[in-house]
């Protein structure tokens, strides 16, 4: 018979009747548990309900009306700790939580866990966390973050949320957990393995290590197999049972007095010693990984028969009969009752509504359900005394992208209290481009602290701070380090939103040191020149400033839509840049800007910038020969080419700097081009997959919608190769030459000699 | 599967006995004797006017049918013989729940306190105020005429609350009752509130001979009452009940000290969430119809109401409501047949 799912219905009924039960693996008892009868009956009743509903799942599915059945059964002694930790206790689940979180809306009177469970199954969008968007266990009221958890990519976040809970008070910030909170985070044995999971409990065990407080208790729920791969004998506990600072506790996790004691062990070790714990919990795993699963292709008979004697539902039967707490019948009676109950709740939960429209869909990808306001801008004698006396008299003569962003940092640090910069090497060195010089120095640790080497780290603690009512700026060194660590931003932070409906968001500023033409510091893993990775992330912002003043100026705006609107943004430095003064030609400063110190200075998202080599009053007469789109080192490249197309060329040009590669304004766009009769779009990036090929459809569209003769349009973009070291570090980027090329190309002009050039002075100053 | 309808039953609370249900028990007489003869000595022997006396009055007088101690055993005789109406070969009971006063006959018929338990904290949480009645209730709408939710009356309720409190009244949420709020309060903090809810047809009106009940208030009223109701009168149920917060009480879960203790403390001391209480009822038994214990219908609008916030069975205003009672009634309201 392969419908397990049956026969371990069946064998529950068939053997507590019988009084055929499985004999104890630990010796915990109800005295030793602490719990009372009616407590133990209690998590009974839910280790049933959440089995039920994975019974009945299963049925639905077959019938087509369900969407999901990776099920808890065989893992439902996860109702101890459902128990134990409490409501204000963040807890990220994995995917076989069930009983938990039955268990844990038990603390919430008023929750209606079956019908908001059933719901989920028929992707309702009255199920309140996804609104039918996804099966996950999720609850702002019950604290629970909804994810996916599949390759625990849930854990990097748990560490970020546990380090934040001290220092949140430490600072005195709005805090969602209380200063005795632990964050918990469940898994299994086979995600222990996810290089995620690796890394986080790597993390916390650095943290403990030099006493940083980090409340969180890892629940690893160790049922021996991931799909059908066997996890090794006592895998888990020689793998991280000894890890520094990491307290290592096991539980039976079949004996619900057993797995509740060890439970309350561990949330009052991590509870008052603030620092971590492995709560390893021993289950089974039952009626295979999901419905379509078939376990007999890869376990026998038997060994299925096994597991399914190790029921933690036979077992919760056999502890109540011993214990003299239930009777046989009373338990089949419970059992039947609650089925009728799950019966009933599913017939009424199927005629809620579901989600169908593509917009009732996308409608949450950037939703808040709770915007913040900004906090007002600090006075000027604070700022004074923030950035102290010499850089604030430095900050009114032009300066360079990376001392305006620091002074930028220092601005946002000192109004907004709930940010913090963290990363490798940003606090005592201040940055490995001194963007964060002088930081940590006058905003202190809590602030301003080092990270370990690991980006998914970096960016799972900015996610799991966020949680906790910060706002986060990680940096990332270079943008290839980035991929390391990129479904942290993908498949978590930009999520969240989507999947809570706006009840839980992310509001992070990512600072990406990155992109290539860095002169004498070469090689691909430091000049990375492709942010496709983050393009095609519906919902987040993509920051790219090419000077100083818009970088100041996109940052508070990227730092307030973070505070207020709870937006994920990427916000790229162009490392060539950070020291870049001059443009044309040396000493002439034209890429140095005055520090804007009206702090309601900023760049709207999607708001570009417009270069142009004539006075604006002659568009109407005579548009622009040549429309430059581009963005970041693009820009600059672009304005050196601009001089010697109006010097040389007498051509007049107009630049567009696209500042942000998302919130895209391709009308406005298309309406800044005009009359233009020729496009070149400069793309620093590989070709392939770069903005350039969404901006040249953007164009066509645009101009077809309105049927408007459609402009001679040419890419100069980076070719789709990795950048080398030396000489030939730039070779296949578009700089001054090439983008001079590409433009009299478009123009149908002929190169002219050096001899032809005139005075270059022209085209200064003419930025309107 | 079974095939008998499941109800969640509902036991009104303290304002359901009216003039309009004076000679409710009459049909029910014979049939629920011996439980009358019970309650009728009991009362007795305390020197009370009898359930059977006050019934059967020729008239009713809000001084006499009103009063707590009066009230509340009266309103128990009444809902008990309803519920002992219930054709149990036809519907199954899947939970108990109440309003305010209703909670202790929520315990009673969910089978959470013994015979003479029943009786003993039907009668003795009534008579917590014959000498002196604390405080009172105000109620007053916070949905439209359509029973939609009013965020505009729900502001002006707040803000009354909050200016009842500066001007040193004392007023608390004190039920949740469907698209009513229910104040309780000292007599300076009422006066306030009645100053300045804005006139909705009777609204706002204090209730008769009700206390501040379900508010800090009613502190001394708990401490008395774990004096004088020993916890011996609870018992397992033998129903799911739901108490005021829309916390389930299972028959083989039911913790009995904690039980006591909210029955005797949290419910009396905290605001009764009625409205909770049955959308939980509904949300987690599905219920084939909700069944509303006499005397008489006065709940029934509230529940109406509960039913519109949570679109339930594609309800979603009072119109649809009624269509609905008279087509196919979801809402049994037993005191109506």
């Amino acid at each position: 018979m392969f419908n397990r799912a049956e026969v371990v219905d069946q064998n529950f009924s068939r053997f507590v009747r019988e009084g055929h039960l499985p004999p104890a693996r630990s010796a915990t008892g109800l005295f030793d548990s602490g719990l009372k009868p009616a407590e133990f009956m209690d998590l009974f009743e839910s280790q049933m309900m959440s089995r039920h509903l994975d019974l009945i799942a299963r049925i639905f599915k077959n019938k087509n009306l369900c969407y999901y059945t990776i099920g808890s059964s065989g893992h439902e002694g996860n109702a101890a700790y459902g128990k134990v930790f409490r409501l204000s206790d963040m807890a990220f689940l994995h995917y076989r939580s069930g009983a938990f979180m039955i268990q844990r809306s038990k603390q919430l009177e008023g929750s209606t866990p079956l019908f908001d469970m059933m719901l989920s199954f028929f992707a309702s969008t009255e199920e309140p966390i996804a609104g039918g968007r996804h099966k996950v266990f999720g609850s702002l009221p019950l604290l629970v973050p909804p994810q996916t958890s599949t390759i625990a990519s849930h854990l990097p976040k748990a560490v970020g949320a546990a380090l934040s809970v001290q220092r949140a008070h430490a600072l005195g910030i709005d805090a969602v957990m209380p200063p005795d909170a632990v964050v918990s985070c469940s898994f299994g044995d086979a995600s222990a393995n996810h290089s995620t999971a690796v890394g986080a409990i790597n993390m916390a065990s650095w943290c403990s290590y030099q006493n940083l407080p980090l409340p969180l208790i890892f629940v690893c729920e160790d049922n021996g197999i991931g799909i059908s791969v066997q996890t090794p004998g006592n895998w888990i506990e020689n793998s991280f049972g000894n890890r520094p600072g990491i307290k290592y506790i096991q539980a039976d996790g079949l004996n619900l007095f057993d797995a509740y004691r060890k439970a309350q062990e561990a949330s009052d070790y991590a509870r008052t010693r603030r620092r971590p714990v492995f709560f390893h919990v021993n289950t089974v795993r039952l009626m295979g990984h999901a419905g379509s699963d078939m376990e007999n292709t890869y376990r026998s008979f038997s060994q299925i028969e096994a597991v399914e004697f190790n029921d933690p539902l036979l077992h919760s039967a056999r502890l109540a009969v011993e214990h003299g707490i239930a009777t046989q019948a009373q338990i089949l009676d419970m059992y039947e009752s609650v089925r009728e109950q799950v019966r009933a709740v599913s017939e009424s939960a199927m005629r809620r509504p579901q989600l169908s429209r593509a917009e009732d869909v996308r409608a949450t990808v950037t939703a808040c359900a709770t915007p913040r306001t900004s906090p007002p801008p600090p006075s000027l004698d604070e700022r004074k005394a923030a950035i102290g006396t010499s850089d604030w008299e430095k900050a009114k003569t032009p300066l360079h992208m990376a001392k305006l962003i620091n002074l930028g940092l220092h601005d946002i640090l000192l109004r907004y209290k709930n940010t913090v910069i963290f990363g490798e090497d940003v606090a005592q060195k201040g940055g490995v481009y001194n963007v964060t010089d002088g930081l940590f120095k006058k905003f202190g640790p809590k602030r301003v602290f080092n990270s370990l080497l690991d980006e998914q780290s970096i960016i799972g603690t900015g996610i799991g701070m966020a949680h906790n009512g910060f706002v986060p700026i990680p940096e990332i060194q270079f943008l290839a380090y980035v991929h390391n660590a990129e479904d942290q931003i993908r498949g978590e932070a930009a999520t969240l939103a989507f999947f809570s409906q706006g009840q839980f968001t992310n509001p992070m500023v990512l600072r990406v040191a990155g992109l290539a033409y860095q002169k004498g510091f070469g090689g691909h893993f430091h000049n990375d020149n492709s942010l496709a990775v983050f393009r095609d992330i519906p919902g987040i912002v993509i920051a790219v400033p090419s000077n100083g003043l818009d970088a100041v100026k996109m940052m508070r705006r990227c730092v307030r839509e973070a505070h207020e609107n709870g937006r994920v943004v990427v916000f790229i430095e162009p490392i060539a840049l950070y020291m870049t003064r001059d443009l044309n030609q040396e000493g002439d400063k034209l890429w140095c800007f005055d520090y804007p110190t009206d702090l309601d200075e900023e760049i709207a998202l999607g708001e570009f910038g417009i270069y142009r080599s004539y006075d604006e009053s002659l568009e109407k007469s005579r548009p622009a020969d040549l429309t430059i789109l581009t963005y970041g080192n693009g820009t600059y490249y672009s304005r050196q080419a601009t001089t010697e197309l109006v010097n040389k060329y007498g051509q007049n040009v107009k630049v567009l700097d696209l500042r942000w590669l998302s919130e895209v304004q391709s009308a406005k766009i298309a309406e800044e081009i005009g009359q233009s009769k020729h496009v070149l779009v400069v793309e620093e990036c590989r070709k392939t997959g770069s903005f350039s090929e969404f901006l040249v459809s953007a164009i066509v569209e645009e101009f077809g919608r309105k049927s408007q003769p459609l402009p001679k349009i040419k890419v100069v973009a980076a070719d789709d190769c990795f950048i080398p070291l030396g000489k030939a570090s730039a070779a296949g980027l578009p700089k001054k030459e090439e983008i001079l090329a590409g433009a009299l190309e478009l123009l149908g002009l002929e190169l002219a000699s050096k001899t032809q050039a005139t005075s270059s002075s022209k085209a200064e100053g003419a930025n309107a | 599967m079974s095939l008998k309808k499941r109800i969640v039953v509902i036991a009104p609370g303290r304002g359901s006995y009216t003039k309009e249900t004076l000679g409710y028990l009459n049909p029910h007489r014979e049939k629920i004797a011996d439980f009358l003869t019970d309650i009728d000595s009991r009362r007795q022997a305390r020197g009370e006017p009898t359930i059977t006396e006050l019934d059967q009055a020729t008239t009713f007088s809000p001084a006499i049918h009103t009063k707590g101690e009066n009230a509340s055993t009266l309103i128990y005789a009444c809902s008990y013989a309803d519920f002992q109406s219930i054709d149990r070969e036809k519907y199954e009971i899947v939970a108990v729940t109440g309003n305010s006063m209703g909670w202790y006959l929520a315990l009673a018929f969910g089978g959470a306190l013994n015979w003479t338990g029943a009786f003993d904290i039907i009668n003795t949480m009534g008579s917590m105020m014959k000498e002196k009645i604390i405080g009172g209730q105000v109620i007053y709408p916070i949905v439209n005429g359509d029973w939609v939710k009013s965020p505009e009356q729900i502001t002006i309720v707040e803000n009354a609350i909050r200016e009842a409190r500066a001007q040193g009244g004392e007023v608390y949420p004190s039920i949740h009752l469907g698209g009513y709020a229910v104040i309780g309060g000292d007599a300076k903090g009422l006066k306030v509130l009645m100053a300045l809810l804005p006139k909705i047809e009777n609204y706002p009106f204090q209730l008769v001979n009700h206390a501040a009940f379900h508010t800090p208030l009613l502190k001394s009223t708990s401490e008395k009452a774990f004096e004088l109701l020993p916890p011996s009168l609870f018992q397992t149920p033998s129903l799911p009940l739901i108490d005021g917060r829309g916390k389930i009480w299972q028959p083989y879960a039911t913790d009995l000290d904690a039980l006591y203790r909210y029955t005797l403390d949290t419910q009396v001391v905290d605001t009764y969430d009625f409205t909770k209480a049955i959308t939980v009822g509904l949300k987690e038994f599905a219920p084939d119809h909700l069944v509303l214990l006499g005397p008489g219908n006065s709940l029934g609008g509230s529940i109406g109401q509960i039913l519109v916030e949570n679109k339930w069975n594609g309800i979603s205003n009072k119109a649809e409501f009624s269509a609905r009672q008279k087509s196919d009634p979801f809402l049994l309201s037993l005191g109506l047949i």
